[in-house]
């Protein structure tokens, strides 16, 4: 017995919270999705299938050691601008936007991987580097970072392309980066703020950013899908309107319903107290992160931690401030809970990464 | 190799760092929770009827307009149902099989399949009926009818149209409906609690109103209280299910006093001269006979008249559509006669037994200018009653030639001249009751005693309609007590005109009654031809008005050539005497002689109301 438990322990990689966690909001995740597509057995039936085999691939990337990930994320950064590149060649183009390779089982969005390539890597390169972190390293990460949401962001993927911004510059931000540099980056940032607008966004871009300034301007054109999510929102009340009886959503009121605004059909559906209740789940989560994160058994992987979960929590804000019209309309899922393949597994992919990172102790004796 | 204390001022660091970025976020979090809460729950009443109304959509149900009836109880206005071949698009997957199908038993334009087509994607995309064919023969129906069981979702369906059982006769008086403004239908909205929105409608035509006559005059009541049916629908305006239904209410029926028969007869007298015959129920002021001519079928212009019928009609000489009864101005020529001996005996001016020299014609001493009769050499010695009788003008060129013209305007207004007299008509002229006033307005000139020697016999600048007519006519019928003219008698506050005088007593009126019997009955009467055409009796003044001004009958003889320069007949006529109960008026544009050819279309209509009790 003894000997079992022994075994489980030092062969076995496993983090009950976080698994246990990720498994429930997957499982509640399909059973909103069921409702947000209408009861569609076939995306359902997908989406589960998605869960099960992203549960098995988190368990599984859980299991080598972290040196393992710091040894080979050169590697795996290479073969992620690699994928992003492959993708402008033989991408499958869908509404004017390269983003997908077909694999025949799954269309895989490459940019995807990056965005847990990229910190892994950061974190690689940046952890045995004196602090602070001198102006050289800075600018050789940040140049990478550039780069790398650049490529993505010219498929074009605003979404993805900003989570790999922020994703790289909190690796940089926790590694120590010298607060000198993050004032003066402000200042420039904010003054060249007219010339980003004039010079980097395309109108439809512009126009969601107006449109969220006074979204009355404008109700069935950028606006509309905001205010329906609104109204969605609103109409659920304290206790919502039950499970697949929200009108908003099953009758098509509620643009992307499945993905970008499944948010919407939950809080119509379920109300203020399944509302709070996804959330509590979520913040469970983000706090057993931190919990590791400050635990963990050296730099590279508190960086690692810190960076992914952060990642975690942007994507997760990013998609609740557009759902209620805090920020504009950039296409971003709700973790483990939207529709789609590769924004789920990769974030099966990145807590796999997170398990390894805090459940593997330093072999001290080496 | 990084040394301890290092390690540890980078742990301290890390988690500094990490800690801020979580406390960024744990505000951004409760921004977020707040954002949420107010949507939720502060707000929740509004985000929630936002999203009743977005998933419901109300669809108002067009009411049927009442029914028109005659005295009788015989309907004069229905809504005639028309057949439609209609499908629901919804259940359809090949509309191009379906019209090959439908054509082998109904025939279809290439317009009406063109329609189908262009119609048929939007229509089943947002669950809407579409129409196939409209107006389907009997044959059709019987034809579809037996092969249903093919086509499970095409069915045939109803569609009104206003159909006025006798499109000529109640052109004027009933008018005729048609598709009202874009700001009219928002009135009437309004007026119901409602706002324009997709309709089911009742009549192929859409939205009705009545555009003249009895229609428009009483739209409100006729025009029924709308429905409504709300249904589920999705974003794109698909309807799912029927959720509640308000079921229309339909307008009011109106019984007229107008009576089919007598306004059959009045129409065919005519004989599509131009004039009109206005003829009424003394008692209680009920409008019994309203009728213009020539008239137009108001069918056609209810449920459509091509653009070259339409203009035929507008540049008619005879202008059709002209109201000749309500708004056809004529001098009232001899007719006037009895108000003007009436008003002598009521200011003292002439007594019964008053004569003057009649030498057929009458100077006026201030300018030496002569006003001639219409008999050569005058009728000799003559009373008041013999005046009527024999239609003196003399005699009464010189009564008005005695009278204040302010005390004749006065009482000529007791007759209904010059002011409205009709409580329900449509677009009613008031005629003209000159005063002196009124010529120095429009003409800038004074007010000569020559022309009140004119309105003596009622020419001149004097004008009335034949509706005012008929009311003068009434009015001396019922001896000087009236109610105001109407065609529905159900207004409580009906106005009535009542005749005060001191000196006119029920024996002056039976006299002045009398002499209007005179003017059929006596050998020297003015029609006496009529007598031959009835078997009662029946008092009456006819005149004849002049359009153009001559001296002699040779030069009466040329200007007749142009037959729009020929005299206006015209007869004003009450009976059966001595207790009347009808009084009618007849004007029949260059017909020249009151007596024979006004007064036989007056007869016939009296014999219609009298010889129908």
């Amino acid at each position: 017995m003894n000997k079992i438990k022994s075994f489980l322990e030092t062969k076995i990689f496993f983090d009950q919270y976080l698994f246990i966690s990720i498994a429930l909001i997957s499982i509640i995740g399909v059973f909103f999705l069921f409702s947000a597509s209408q009861g569609n057995f076939e995306t359902t039936i997908k989406q589960s299938l998605f869960v099960l085999l992203g549960l098995i691939l988190m368990f599984a990337v859980s299991q080598p050691d972290p040196d393992f990930f710091k040894n080979n994320a050169l590697i795996f950064m290479l073969f992620s601008i690699f994928l992003v590149l492959l993708t402008f060649l033989i991408g499958k183009e869908v509404n004017g936007a390269k983003r997908w390779l077909d694999l025949g089982f799954l269309t895989l969005q490459s940019s995807e991987i990056m965005k847990i390539t990229l910190p892994l890597f950061l974190a690689a390169y940046l952890y045995n580097k004196p602090l602070p972190i001198s102006l050289f390293h800075t600018f050789i990460t940040l140049a990478l970072i550039l780069f790398s949401a650049n490529i993505v962001r010219i498929q074009p993927d605003l979404g993805t392309s900003l989570v790999i911004l922020v994703a790289g510059l909190y690796i940089l931000f926790l590694a120590g980066l010298s607060w000198k540099f993050i004032t003066v980056s402000i200042v420039i940032f904010i003054f060249s703020l007219p010339f980003i607008w004039n010079n980097f966004l395309e109108p439809f871009q512009k126009q969601r950013i107006l449109t969220l300034l006074d979204p009355s301007a404008d109700p069935f054109g950028s606006g509309w899908n905001i205010a329906q999510s609104k109204i969605a929102i609103g109409s659920g009340g304290l206790g919502g309107k039950g499970y697949q009886m929200g009108s908003q959503g099953h009758l098509d009121f509620l643009p992307e319903a499945e993905t970008d605004f499944i948010f919407s059909v939950i809080a119509e559906e379920f109300g203020f107290i399944g509302v709070c209740i996804l959330l509590s789940i979520f913040l469970f989560i983000l706090l057993r992160c931190f919990y590791l994160a400050i635990n963990a058994r050296d730099r590279f992987c508190r960086l690692t931690i810190g960076g992914l979960s952060l990642l975690f929590l942007s994507t997760i804000f990013i998609n609740l401030a557009m759902v209620v019209g805090i920020i504009p309309v950039v296409g971003m899922p709700l973790p483990f809970i939207s529709k789609g393949g590769s924004s789920l597994l990769s974030f099966y992919i990145a807590f796999g990464i997170i398990i390894s990172m805090s459940t593997h102790k330093k072999l001290m004796q080496k | 190799m990084i040394d301890l204390n290092e390690r540890i001022s980078e742990k301290k660091n890390f988690f500094n760092r990490l800690i801020i970025v979580y406390i960024f976020f744990g505000f951004l979090f409760t921004y977020f929770i707040y954002r949420i809460f107010s949507l939720q729950i502060s707000s929740y009443s509004d985000y929630e009827i936002a999203s009743l109304k977005n998933k419901t959509r109300e669809i108002l149900i067009q009411p049927m307009r009442g029914i028109i009836y005659d005295r009788n109880g015989e309907i004069i206005v229905n809504n005639v149902p028309s057949y439609n071949l209609i499908t629901n698009p919804s259940g359809i997957l090949n509309i191009d099989e379906l019209i090959l199908e439908i054509s082998k038993i109904i025939s279809l334009s290439n317009n009406d399949i063109k329609n189908i087509k262009e119609k048929f994607f939007l229509r089943k995309k947002l669950n809407r009926e579409l129409v196939l064919k409209r107006n389907l023969t009997v044959e059709e129906i019987a034809k579809f009818k037996v092969r249903n069981y093919k086509f499970p979702n095409v069915f045939i369906a109803e569609r009104y149209t206003r159909q006025n059982l006798y499109p000529f006769l109640f052109s004027h008086s009933i008018g005729y409906v048609g598709s009202p403004s874009e700001e009219y239908i928002e009135e009437v909205m309004l007026e119901q609690n409602q706002t324009i929105k997709e309709t089911i409608f009742k009549y192929s035509n859409g939205f009705l109103i009545g555009k003249t006559g009895l229609e428009n005059i009483y739209d409100k009541e006729l025009r029924g209280i709308y429905g409504t049916k709300i249904y589920e629908v999705d974003a794109s305006g698909r309807l799912l299910e029927e959720k509640s239904i308000t079921k229309p209410v339909n307008g009011l029926d109106i019984h007229t006093s107008l009576d089919i028969r007598s306004q059959k007869i009045a129409h065919e007298k005519l004989k599509n001269r131009r004039g009109a015959v206005v003829a009424v129920e003394i008692s209680n002021g009920a409008i019994l006979t309203y009728v213009s001519s020539p008239s137009f079928s108001v069918n056609k212009i209810s449920n459509g008249l091509s653009q070259n019928e339409f203009n035929d009609l507008l540049n008619d000489e005879d202008k059709p559509f002209f109201d000749r009864a309500g708004q056809g101005r004529y001098s009232p020529a001899s007719t006037i006669k009895p108000a003007i001996g009436l008003f002598g005996l009521d200011k003292n001016l002439i007594n019964w037994a008053y004569t003057i020299n009649d030498p057929g014609y009458f100077i006026l001493p201030e300018d030496g200018r002569v006003y001639r009769g219409w008999k050569e050499n005058g009728h000799g010695n003559i009373n008041v009653s013999d005046a009527i009788i024999e239609s003196s003008n003399t005699f009464f060129f010189s009564l008005a030639y005695r009278s204040e013209i302010d005390e004749l305007v006065d009482h000529l207004s007791n007759f209904g001249f010059g002011k409205n007299i009709c409580v329900d008509c449509f677009l009613p002229d008031k005629g003209l009751l000159p005063t002196p006033e009124w010529k120095m307005n429009t003409h800038n000139f004074g007010w000569y005693k020559g022309d009140t020697v004119n309105l003596g016999v009622g020419q001149g600048y004097l004008s009335a309609t034949p509706i005012q007519l008929a009311y003068y006519s009434a009015f001396l019928a019922n001896k000087g007590e009236l109610s105001d003219f109407s065609f529905v008698q159900n207004k409580e506050n009906n106005g009535k005109t009542v005749f005060f005088t001191n000196q006119i007593n029920e024996k002056d009126w039976k006299k002045i009654h009398e002499s209007m019997i005179g003017v059929i009955e006596s050998p020297k009467g003015t029609a006496g031809r009529l007598k031959i055409l009835k078997d009662y009796i029946i008092a009456a003044k006819s005149g004849t008005v002049e359009l153009v001004s001559t001296d002699t009958k040779d030069d009466y003889k040329i200007i007749r050539e142009i037959e729009g320069q020929r005299d206006h007949a015209i007869i004003i006529a009450f009976g059966p005497m001595p207790n009347p109960k009808y009084a009618v008026s007849v004007v029949i544009e260059n017909g020249e002689s009151g007596g024979s050819v006004a007064g036989p279309v007056a007869i016939e209509v009296l014999n219609a109301l009298v010889n129908n009790e």
